[in-house]
């Protein structure tokens, strides 16, 4: 019943040159409040293009989208979202970068100071305030996009792909600090990955799409208790199941290729 | 062994560079002394070097002239030369109304508005600026169109999920930080073409003062060649000057977030 995003029957198309083409298909999905959920498929199964339209960055052709009992109609501070690509202001230091969207809602100086200090904390790069984007690394760089995402107070946190520029490493950090904030701010996530190590790893609920058009396969609940370990049996066994979910997909594409 | 040392000795603080400078000097001087030996053919340094003596009131005040041309059509061409380009680069209308108007006007070499500036501005300031501002703008206007053109689309969209969407604060917060590393090197090249203007329309008498009017309309016709050099080394230095002066403010410190990326 109470749904932090509600989305019913959402399709697009694209028009091309070589006329339209369906990238989703009737898609239908609730999301709870507080819940990590993770949308896995294959490359150019439109999940990007779900997320974007949740962002209210681009419009559906059919269906509606509903946050807070409200339709999405545009973009709007109350979704954040963290993008694949960096997206930080180059022209900007990493305090003013998280600063952006308090001053576009005119908070005053002394408490957008305030906020963004709070969230730089947030995500571990204290004394880094004054730094301009060429000077962090990757990694450095998807933390300072998650602070400016979370510095707006959004009611849910959209990320497409956000670590999938770095280095595995850096990512497998990135996921616990996520989880770490996650945790801290109680947000409603929805996490788009390629990645099923990543799904598996942090999220609540797992939604496996299809190849184009993209409709949902199937939803897993992801029942395994936290602090979860990578290597544990319960995760290798989703893992499993979740790697055959998404071959036969592909093995789909091929046929209808 | 000892001779290395002394080159090391030499090396980085600008020791090489000053024995090249006088070298250059001193060869110039022996070939107008004891090859040319024609002062007006080719004037010694020396010569020249009195000629500053002798005219130590009034370069003064030709600088000033020709930097007040300068000024104002580079003024004029930045302030024009931005705006349009912006609206060209980021408004689609905007590029195909201005479009034709810019590609048929942007060809025509800037001295064949003399007659026009003259017309229009009498012998004045303004005629000369307008010159310069013809020579300042194109450069202007192309780079702020093509920085306009290049922005990022992932910047527009984070800009947009953080709640800035309407167009006039995309382009406040947006486009422009993000065109200004572009506009900058518009102004720099239009302040290239813009002195080689101020130069050549105070040469056809736009102005009656100046450093190119003193040049071509009292010295030449006079043949004083040694003051001619003289004040051709001006107007490089000047050019020079302007031109660090430019990188120093506005490359070191407004764009200083660039670095690293280009340097």
């Amino acid at each position: 019943m109470n749904h932090k995003l509600e989305i019913r029957n959402l399709s697009k198309t694209f028009s091309t040159e070589e006329g339209e083409m369906m990238a989703l298909e009737n898609i239908s999905l609730e999301v709870k409040p507080a819940e990590f959920l993770c949308i896995i498929g294959p490359s150019g199964c439109g999940k990007t293009t779900l997320l974007r339209m949740v962002a209210g960055l681009d419009h559906p052709s059919s269906g509606e989208i509903i946050l807070d009992g409200k339709e999405v109609k545009g973009p709007s501070p109350d979704r954040g979202m963290v993008f694949q690509e960096f997206s930080l202001f180059p022209w900007r230091t990493v305090l003013k970068n998280v600063e952006f969207g308090l001053e576009i809602k005119k908070v005053g100086n002394k408490a957008r100071r305030e906020i963004a200090e709070r969230y730089i904390e947030l995500v571990g790069l204290r004394g880094f305030e004054n730094c301009y984007p060429y000077e962090l690394s990757g990694g450095m760089k998807q933390r300072v996009a998650i602070a400016r995402a979370l510095a707006t107070e959004p009611s849910i946190l959209l990320m497409d792909e956000p670590f999938g520029s770095v280095d595995a490493q850096t990512r497998n950090i990135l996921q616990e600090e996520l989880l770490r904030i996650w945790k801290r701010t109680k947000k409603t996530i929805l996490f788009v990955t390629h990645s099923v190590d990543e799904a598996v790893y942090l999220s609540d609920r797992v939604v496996v799409m299809s190849v184009r058009p993209g409709c949902l396969v199937k939803c897993l609940d992801v029942n395994i208790p936290r602090p979860r370990k990578r290597t544990s049996m319960e995760a290798n066994e989703f893992r499993e199941k979740l790697l055959m979910l998404l071959s036969l997909e592909r093995s789909k594409a091929c046929i209808s290729v | 062994m000892k001779k290395s040392k002394l080159l090391q000795s030499l090396n980085g603080r600008g020791a090489i560079e000053a024995i090249s400078l006088c070298g250059a000097i001193i060869i110039w001087e022996i070939v107008a002394d004891f090859i040319i030996r024609n002062p007006i053919k080719l004037p010694s340094p020396y010569a020249i070097f009195l000629s500053y003596l002798k005219l130590w009131e009034i370069i003064p005040v030709d600088i000033c002239t020709s930097l007040l041309h300068f000024g104002i059509g580079l003024g004029a061409g930045a302030a024009v030369g931005v705006v349009v380009g912006m609206l060209m680069g980021w408004f689609r209308a905007a590029d195909r109304v201005f479009d034709p108007v810019v590609e048929i006007l942007r060809p025509i070499p800037p001295l064949a508005w003399v007659p026009f500036a003259i017309l229009w501005g009498g012998l004045s300031h303004y005629a000369a600026g307008f010159i310069v501002f013809i020579g300042a703008f194109f450069p202007i206007l192309i780079n702020t169109y093509t920085g306009f053109r290049e922005v990022d689309k992932t910047y527009i969209d984070a800009a947009k999920v953080l709640g800035c969407k309407e167009e006039r604060k995309l382009i406040k917060s947006v486009a422009f930080p993000f065109s200004l590393p572009y506009i900058a090197t518009g102004i720099r090249i239009g302040m290239g073409v813009g002195w080689m203007c101020v130069v050549a329309a105070e040469m056809f008498g736009v102005s009656k003062n100046g450093l190119g009017f003193r040049l071509f309309q009292v010295f030449w016709p006079l043949h004083m060649m040694d003051k001619l050099v003289a004040y051709m080394i001006i107007l490089g230095l000047v050019a020079l000057l302007l031109d660090r002066l430019f990188r120093h403010f506005v490359e070191d410190r407004l764009l200083k977030w660039k670095k690293g990326m280009v340097k």
